[in-house]
C-alpha cells in the first residue's frame, strides 16, 4: 500500500473517531489549554489509590497564572504520575519493552559504528534522531497504556500474536523482512485483519470499548517494537548482503536505506494498526455497548 | 511492607518549610517555590509524607469556577519528626536557589 494512502487513511480514522468522541469538541476551538489536557490525561494513569493526588494537581494547576508557569508544573505533574508507583504487574511488560527498544538502539549503533554512518552526514544523524526519538515515545506511550486497568496482558499478548504473524508472513528469515516482499493478501491479513481483530476480541473479552481500543494501541505499540527490533537485527545479521537494493549505492548507503525502511514501517505501521484496531474496538463496541466508565469525580472534597 | 528510608534533603527541605508554620495549611504551589523545587519533585514527596503519616491534607473549595484546592501541613508525628532531625542534616537542607525551571 504507498505511504501517503496509508498516512491518509491513518488521518481520517483518527478525525473520525474523534469526532465521533465528542463532535461538539471537535467542531469548536478547545475548552480546555494543553497543560490542563495533558495533566488530565495522565491523573488518568493514577492508581486508586492515588487518584485524590491527581485532583489535587488538576486543582493547583487552576490557580497557577501564565502560559510557562502553567506549562512546567503541568509538565512536572505529568511525569510524576507516570512514574509514581505502585506499578503492579504494569512494572514487568514496561521493562520488557524498555529491553525490546534498548536492544534496537544498542543493534543501531553498532550499525553506525560498523558501517560509519556517522561520518559528517546529516541525514544520518536526522535519522538517528528521529530513531530515538520515536522509541522514546514508544516506551512512554506503552508505559502510559499498561497502567490503564484491564490493557495489558491482553495488549502485550495480541501485540505478540500481531508480530508473529507479521514474521510469519515473511518466513521467519531476515531476507524477506528486509526485503519486505508481501502479496496484496499478506498486507490484508497483516494490517488490516489481524489488528482489526485485536480491537474487536479485546472489546468483547473486557466489555468495554475503551479497554478495547487501549488494547489495540497496546498491541500496534507492542508489535512495532518488536518487528523494528527483528528488521534491525536483520539489517545487522545481513549488514549490505541479502537481497539486492540499490546497486549504486555502498554497503553504508545500503544499511542506511535499510534502517530508514525499518524507521517508516515502525511508524507508520503501528499508526496504521492502531488506528484499524481503533475500529474493530468500536465496530465490536457497537456490536455489545459494555458499560460506560465512570468519570472522575469533580468534587475531590467528597472523596477524601 | 513500607520502608522507612532516611527522607532525602528534598524532602528535608519540604518538611522544614511546613514546620515553619505547623498550623498553617499550604498549597502546593507555593510550597515548590519557596523550597525550589519542581512540581514532578515536590508532589512524590508530599504523597510519601502522607503515606508515612507526617502529613495531612485538606480540601479548599473552589473559588467562582475554580477547582477545589488541595492543602498541606504536618501532623504532630511530622513535627516530631522535623524536631528530631539531626542538626548537621539540616544544614545540608539549606536551599540552594537555582536554574529557571526550579519555579515549577
Amino acid at each position: 500500500m504507498p505511504l501517503p494512502s496509508v498516512l491518509m487513511l491513518c488521518l481520517l480514522g483518527i478525525g473520525i473517531a474523534m469526532f465521533r468522541r465528542s463532535p461538539q469538541a471537535f467542531l469548536d476551538r478547545p475548552s480546555s489549554d494543553v497543560p490542563t489536557v495533558l495533566l488530565n490525561w495522565a491523573v488518568g494513569l493514577l492508581s486508586d489509590e492515588h487518584a485524590e493526588w491527581g485532583q489535587a494537581m488538576l486543582g493547583e494547576l487552576g490557580y497557577i497564572e501564565g502560559r510557562i508557569r502553567r506549562w512546567r508544573f503541568a509538565a512536572g505533574c505529568v511525569i510524576a504520575a507516570l512514574l509514581l508507583p505502585p506499578w503492579g504487574r504494569a512494572a514487568a511488560g514496561v521493562w520488557a519493552i524498555i529491553a525490546v527498544a534498548a536492544g534496537s538502539v544498542g543493534l543501531y549503533a553498532s550499525l553506525a559504528i560498523r558501517f560509519g554512518l556517522d561520518g559528517g552526514d546529516w541525514v544520518n544523524w536526522a535519522w538517528a534522531a528521529i530513531a530515538a526519538g520515536a522509541l522514546a515515545g514508544f516506551v512512554l506511550g506503552s508505559s502510559a497504556l499498561l497502567r490503564r486497568p484491564g490493557a495489558a496482558i491482553p495488549g502485550l499478548l495480541a501485540g505478540l500474536i500481531l508480530a508473529v504473524v507479521s514474521l510469519a508472513m515473511t518466513g521467519f528469515t531476515f531476507y524477506e523482512v528486509i526485503g519486505t516482499i508481501t502479496t496484496f493478501q499478506q498486507n490484508l491479513i497483516v494490517r488490516i485483519g489481524v489488528p482489526f481483530a485485536v480491537g474487536a476480541v479485546g472489546t468483547l473479552w473486557r466489555r468495554d470499548a475503551a479497554v478495547g481500543r487501549r488494547i489495540a494501541r497496546l498491541a500496534a505499540v507492542s508489535s512495532g517494537l518488536v518487528l523494528y527490533l527483528y528488521s534491525t537485527l536483520a539489517v545487522t545479521v545481513l549488514g549490505a548482503g541479502g537481497p539486492p537494493d540499490n546497486p549504486g549505492l555502498t554497503g553504508g548507503g545500503i544499511v542506511s536505506d535499510r534502517l530508514g525502511n525499518n524507521l517508516i514501517d515502525l511508524l507508520l505501521g503501528t499508526l496504521l494498526a492502531a488506528t484499524v484496531g481503533w475500529a474493530g474496538a468500536a465496530f465490536a463496541g457497537r456490536l455489545r455497548p459494555g458499560p460506560s466508565i465512570p468519570a472522575a469525580s469533580s468534587n475531590p472534597q467528597q472523596e477524601a | 511492607m513500607q520502608r522507612n528510608r532516611p527522607p532525602s534533603a528534598q524532602s528535608i527541605r519540604v518538611l522544614r518549610a511546613l514546620a515553619a508554620d505547623p498550623a498553617q495549611w499550604r498549597y502546593g504551589y507555593d510550597l515548590a517555590t519557596e523550597v525550589h523545587l519542581k512540581s514532578g519533585s515536590l508532589y512524590p514527596i508530599l504523597v510519601r509524607l502522607a503515606d508515612r503519616g507526617l502529613l495531612e491534607t485538606s480540601w479548599e473549595p473552589g473559588v467562582d469556577s475554580r477547582p477545589p484546592r488541595h492543602l498541606y501541613r504536618l501532623t504532630s508525628a511530622g513535627r516530631e519528626f522535623v524536631a528530631a532531625l539531626p542538626a548537621a542534616r539540616a544544614d545540608r537542607t539549606v536551599a540552594h536557589p537555582h536554574s529557571r525551571w526550579s519555579e515549577a
